[in-house]
């Protein structure tokens, strides 16, 4: 074809097209050839495989029952687990009472201000006063861990009135020369005792003990279950105290009249659970098998989509890689070369961007499907894949991708402002931005956090995963209202900014427009001071 | 040229930085051939050249190239080629993924860019090392591949900012030979120096600044010329000066003679030309040994110095 | 030329004016050559070796040492730090005097409620000790990360860039003593920042309380707990700070490694504390293992669930890390512009 032929067959279309393209390349072949780039996007890498790691392994435990209200443990060693203790009203903090383990009863006392002040005969002595003993316990383990007194280790009393002149350590005796004693604690014995002016004194019995068989500690792990099956709310009926630790010591915590029961309450198409309120101790200690499965893997998407993917890789990468991309060709004066070319120079932020973007968009999108396909392959449930898993993964690299065009030009645009300054605000904006992601997983609604970028790419995964898994807000609320620890809650709450409707498709809508105006604001700040920029 | 437009028009630009003064109310207009922009460090020869380049935006006055304004238009860079004075390249890229990069923002395809980058590495004389990254040339390799970016896209203006600044000898007369054909080619082409000799070897139409303002514009021998009616000296170095100084006190153009050290001789002059002409018969005539004669006014220094009327 | 023509008998050599142990003033005057030269004449270079006392290390490490520190102070003069990244520093220093002020509120409010309140949340005990120097939010997550990876980032990383080294390197300093004088000068800033604001926190505690001597020597063993925590923060930080900027070519890749470091490292742990009920993690996170050992130097519950010997080897770790990373990374610096 003829110059001039040629000419005519190109729009200025394809020629912008080219320069695009050039400009682009170039930016990619920049950033390739730096080391600090590999390693920024290798050290990205590492910590997705670090996360895969730890979920394979939580994955291949198969979700061991946990004991959610920690009744199984026997805290105080006595072979008896907490929740048999507490069925028979014995402490689990004291290893001398167990069930069948016979308890003190008080019988009679010295109070501080009675008068007559001793007392004789065959008790369980607790207090303080002088001993003139006829028998003495040696063997007394009593039902208390504290203040019981040894007495194979007693010394000879000091001189002086005891309790006057010297005090007695709480669970010591000494003794006297005639050999009765002065003492201060708990022991057994048959004698008389006398109590000093303004000290206290009182002595009663133990029952009688009886052998009670210990129950296994598994008796105690899921043993409150919820007897919803979870998945069509049509079959909700009423949950009961299984284990009957509510019903020993009856609440109404969510005050509907009713002790130890739940309210489910759904939305007004009656097809989604929207809250649980429960009562203490009721289902306090369900199936993890059931419910922790399925809620955990998503809180390991959600949670890896907003801490590993928006606010590590979101936030950094830009600042690794966008934050030269003008500022750099300044500095080093290579500006010149692409300048004296016929490029606009609103053009030529645009391409650096979209070079820059390239980069990192496909490392993202990478990644996130290695994450999706690693985790929807061995997630729980019966398919093969967990298919319904991708829209969120994608959901979760869109929003990767817009935060870091985002952050991209923000940075970028800081640097073309104040070429001097701007690293140092990019910095301090950079912790904002961390500090603010922070707030925003906490605390949803509050409206400081909206004045970040990371606020709003968190409410679009909040979105997503609502879009994607309707069922999230009933998984959310049966850990919460049960106690199932697998996080979710944390990681995911329902996004705020639907624009009054409650539809996650208008807060998806909503977050994505904000992300988009706050890079094309940005670009286009950039672009008007740079055009006006006078380079040396 | 088609056009009536001067490639480059500058009219009664200024440019100030703050307080400091880069140009100072420069006229000219530039077209065809090789012209030489003379000055010494901080006369505004690069303010001048980055005014052109729509870099920086004048103060007062208006800077057009082929009629239009490059500050606010790039459309002119389809048909000018910059050299920069900036050293820094990059450097990991080989001298022709440099060339044709930059030439594919011209709007070429990757194909046409890669023809036209080799093409002109071939012109510049680095087409045996065009695969061997940049980082790895020589400074004047560097300076070819930076010409040769500037005329990849067939430019019709091709400016240089210093392009023969820290060249060994070698590497200017290449550099040099160049810039000739691409004159002979009958393209305007702009270079700047502060050396008179570099620019005496390439061209005769000079353009001389000096504290911003344009000193002179024109034929380097019209110029010369002028200067020629100013006090000229000639220094001799010779075995007996005295005898040489009587001949040439009697001669007309000559009407000074010092002896500014043992073995040498200045000869004052009001009109060089004909003391140069009368030069070699006086020397002959006395018999004296002379061993060599230089112009210590002969450079950039001098003739500006006389053109602000400085008598040094 | 014979050794007439040079004066090596009176006055001073350049060298024993440059780097000698006098204290210079009287006689600051190098003579090189007495006699006056002709033109044309080849200099015959006749050297002497120079025997003077070369002036203690000490003094030329401290010029070194003062130049990096003074420049926060003085603008000319000695290392340039950026007004912005004073303006931070500065801002960062009094924050973290807030609590003095607020101890001072609360001497002037006298005895009642509000005192109480305010004793209880800024008076002297373990956790306000602890929180002063390892508090998470928001030392530890916007002041002290911030304030290295302001003053670490161009420390060695500008003299790679611009070849300042060989200002060091090419005078009687060896590189060991380079490198410890950076690092003393930046542990010098952080600990006037960090480890000051405690010590001024405390001792103002107990001005403005009347505390007497029973209680400052109650609390001093307290105090000196957090005293070695917050010199561990601020060695630990300069490690991993010094470390990224002699790795780096620019100083904004050494601020932004260095915070990423900080910050990722946290971050990956929380994630997989929440998520996976494990806080072994935490061990990578410099910020964590320092408070874990913080923790147990004030005698408060440790948080975390892995033992506080992995926090103190990873401390060991990391420092002996970074610190050989440096050494590596100094004494292989060329004393070339990069």
């Amino acid at each position: 074809m003829d110059p001039k032929g040629r000419e005519l067959s190109e729009t200025v279309w394809t020629r912008l097209d080219r320069k695009a393209g050039a400009i682009t390349e170039l930016t990619i072949r920049q950033l390739r050839h730096r080391i600090s780039t590999w390693v920024v996007l290798a050290v990205g890498a590492l910590v997705m495989a670090l996360l895969l790691a730890f979920y394979v392994d939580a994955i291949r435990d198969d979700f061991e029952p946990v004991d959610n209200d920690g009744d199984s443990v026997d805290w105080d060693k006595d072979g008896y687990p907490q929740g048999q203790e507490n069925k028979y009203g014995t402490s689990d903090w004291d290893g001398q009472e167990y069930p069948g383990s016979g308890y003190y009863v008080m019988t009679g006392e010295i109070d501080w201000n009675d008068n007559p002040r001793s007392h004789s005969g065959n008790h369980t002595w607790e207090g303080q006063g002088y001993l003139d003993a006829e028998w003495v316990d040696l063997d007394y383990t009593g039902s208390r861990w504290s203040g019981l007194i040894d007495w194979g280790d007693t010394n000879s009393c000091q001189e002086g009135d005891a309790f006057d002149d010297w005090y007695l350590e709480w669970g010591e005796a000494c003794i006297y020369d005639d050999g009765s004693y002065a003492f201060s604690g708990k022991f057994r014995a048959s004698g008389s005792v006398s109590v000093p002016e303004s000290l206290y004194l009182q002595w009663g019995h133990m029952t009688l003990a009886s052998y009670v068989e210990p129950e296994p500690a598994s008796m105690y792990i899921d043993e409150d279950g919820i007897l919803w099956d979870g998945e069509d709310v049509s079959e909700i009926g009423t949950e009961v105290d299984d284990d009957g630790d509510c019903l020993a010591n009856p609440n109404d915590d969510n005050r509907d009249g009713i002790p130890c029961n739940v309210i489910w309450i759904l939305d007004a198409d009656g097809n989604e659970i929207i809250e649980i309120r429960a009562d203490y101790n009721v289902n306090e200690d369900p199936e993890e098998s059931k419910y922790l499965g399925e809620s955990s893997h998503r809180t390991f998407i959600i949670g890896t989509g907003k801490m590993a993917f928006v606010m590590m890789l979101g936030i950094f990468i830009p600042l690794f890689l966008a934050l030269g991309l003008v500022r750099d060709e300044t500095e080093n004066g290579t500006l010149h070369y692409l300048l004296s070319k016929p490029i606009h120079r609103a053009e030529f932020i645009l391409y650096r961007l979209l070079g820059y973007l390239l980069l990192a968009g496909t490392y993202i999108l990478v990644l996130v499907l290695l994450m999706a396909l690693v985790t929807s392959l061995i997630g729980p449930g019966d398919s093969l894949i967990r298919l319904s898993d991708f829209p969120v993964w994608l959901g979760i690299g869109l929003a990767t991708v817009l935060v870091l065009a985002a952050y991209g030009a923000l940075y970028n645009t800081l640097g073309l402002i104040a070429p001097k300054y701007g690293v140092y605000f990019c910095i301090i904006l950079g912790i904002w931005e961390f500090i603010m992601g922070m707030f925003t997983m906490t605390l949803p609604e509050a409206s400081v956090p909206m004045l970040s970028i990371s606020h709003w790419a968190l409410q679009l995964i909040d979105a997503i995963v609502l879009i994607a898994w309707p069922d999230t807000l009933q998984y959310a609320q049966i850990t919460s209202a049960f106690g199932i620890d697998s996080g979710l809650p944390f990681f995911w709450q329902p996004p705020v900014h639907t624009l009054g409707t409650q539809s996650p498709v208008a807060a998806l809508l909503v977050s994505i427009t904000v992300l988009l105006l706050i890079t094309v604001a940005m670009i286009g700040i950039g672009q008007a001071s740079f055009k006006n920029r006078e380079i040396m | 040229m088609s056009d009536k437009t001067p490639a480059v028009l500058v009219d009664q630009a200024s440019k100030w930085y703050g307080e400091v003064i880069g140009i100072n109310d420069v006229s000219l207009a530039i077209d065809g051939g090789v012209t030489g922009v003379l000055g010494p460090n901080g006369a505004g020869k690069s303010t001048l050249f980055k005014l052109l380049m729509g870099r920086l935006k004048p103060s007062q006055g208006s800077v057009r190239l082929f009629g239009i304004d490059p500050w606010t238009n790039t459309s002119p860079y389809r048909r000018v080629g910059y050299v920069s004075e900036s050293e820094r390249m990059y450097d990991w890229m080989t001298a022709l993924d440099f060339v044709t990069t930059l030439a594919r923002l011209h709007g070429m395809t990757r194909e046409e860019a890669t023809a036209r980058a080799e093409h002109v590495l071939d012109f510049v004389g680095l087409s045996d090392v065009q695969n061997k990254e940049v980082g790895k040339y020589s400074k004047g390799m560097r300076q070819r591949v930076k010409i040769a970016h500037a005329l990849v896209h067939d430019p019709d203006l091709i400016i240089l900012d210093e392009p023969l600044h820290g060249c060994d000898p070698i590497a200017r007369t290449s550099i040099m030979s160049v810039i000739r054909e691409l004159g002979s080619q009958g393209k305007t082409v702009i270079i700047s120096s502060h050396i008179l000799e570099e620019i005496e070897r390439i061209t005769e139409q000079i353009v001389i600044l000096h504290n911003g303002r344009l000193l002179a514009l024109g034929n380097l021998h019209a110029i010369r010329a002028l200067l020629d009616k100013h006090p000229h000296r000639i220094l001799l170095t010779c075995e007996n000066p005295r005898h040489l100084a009587s001949e040439f006190i009697s001669e007309d153009p000559v009407y000074g003679v010092r002896f500014p050290e043992e073995g040498k001789l200045e000869i004052q002059t009001n009109d060089l030309s004909a003391a140069h002409a009368i030069l070699p018969r006086v020397i002959v005539d006395s018999g004296t040994d002379v061993s060599a004669i230089e112009n210590p006014d002969d450079n950039l220094e001098s003739l500006l110095g006389y053109l602000i009327g400085g008598d040094s | 030329m014979s050794n007439d023509g040079i004066d090596i008998e009176g006055g001073k050599t350049r060298m024993e004016v440059a780097y000698g142990a006098g204290d210079g003033d009287d006689e600051a005057k190098a003579i090189v050559a007495s006699k006056e030269a002709e033109l044309g004449t080849i200099f015959e270079q006749s050297y002497r070796p120079w025997d003077g006392e070369l002036g203690p290390r000490w003094t030329r490490n401290y010029a070194i040492f003062r130049h990096h520190v003074y420049g926060m102070f003085r603008s000319t003069g000695h290392r340039h730090y950026h007004p912005m990244v004073r303006l931070t520093i500065f801002v960062i220093l009094l924050f973290s005097l807030m609590p003095v002020l607020m101890l001072f509120l609360a001497s002037l409010t006298g005895d009642g409620y509000m005192a109480d309140v305010f004793s209880r949340m800024w008076g002297i005990n373990r956790y306000n000790l602890w929180g002063q120097v390892l508090g998470y939010f928001p030392r530890n997550l916007c002041c002290w990360p911030l304030l290295t990876a302001l003053v670490v980032g161009g420390m060695i990383s500008d003299d790679r860039k611009n070849g300042t080294s060989a200002i060091y390197f090419s005078r009687p300093v060896t590189r060991l003593d380079y490198t410890a004088m950076k690092y003393l000068s930046v542990a010098v800033v952080l600990g006037f920042v960090i480890v000051l604001s405690y010590f001024i926190y405390y001792t103002s505690a107990i001005v403005f309380n009347g505390e007497g001597w029973a209680y400052l020597v109650d609390t001093l063993p307290m105090f000196a707990g957090g005293l070695i925590a917050g010199i561990l923060v601020v060695i630990t930080y300069t490690s991993i700070g010094l470390a990224l900027s002699s790795i780096s070519q620019s100083r904004f890749f050494a601020a932004i490694a260095f915070l990423s470091v900080i910050y990722g490292t946290k971050l990956l742990a929380l994630l997989i504390e929440t998520q996976f009920d494990t806080s072994i993690l935490y061990v990578l996170s410099p910020y964590d293992c320092l408070a874990q050992i913080g923790q147990w130097l004030l005698g408060i519950d440790s948080n975390y669930n892995h033992p506080l010997a992995f926090s103190l080897v990873s401390i060991i770790t990391i420092n002996a890390a970074c610190i050989a990373l440096l050494a590596a990374r100094v004494s292989s610096l060329e004393v070339t512009r990069e």
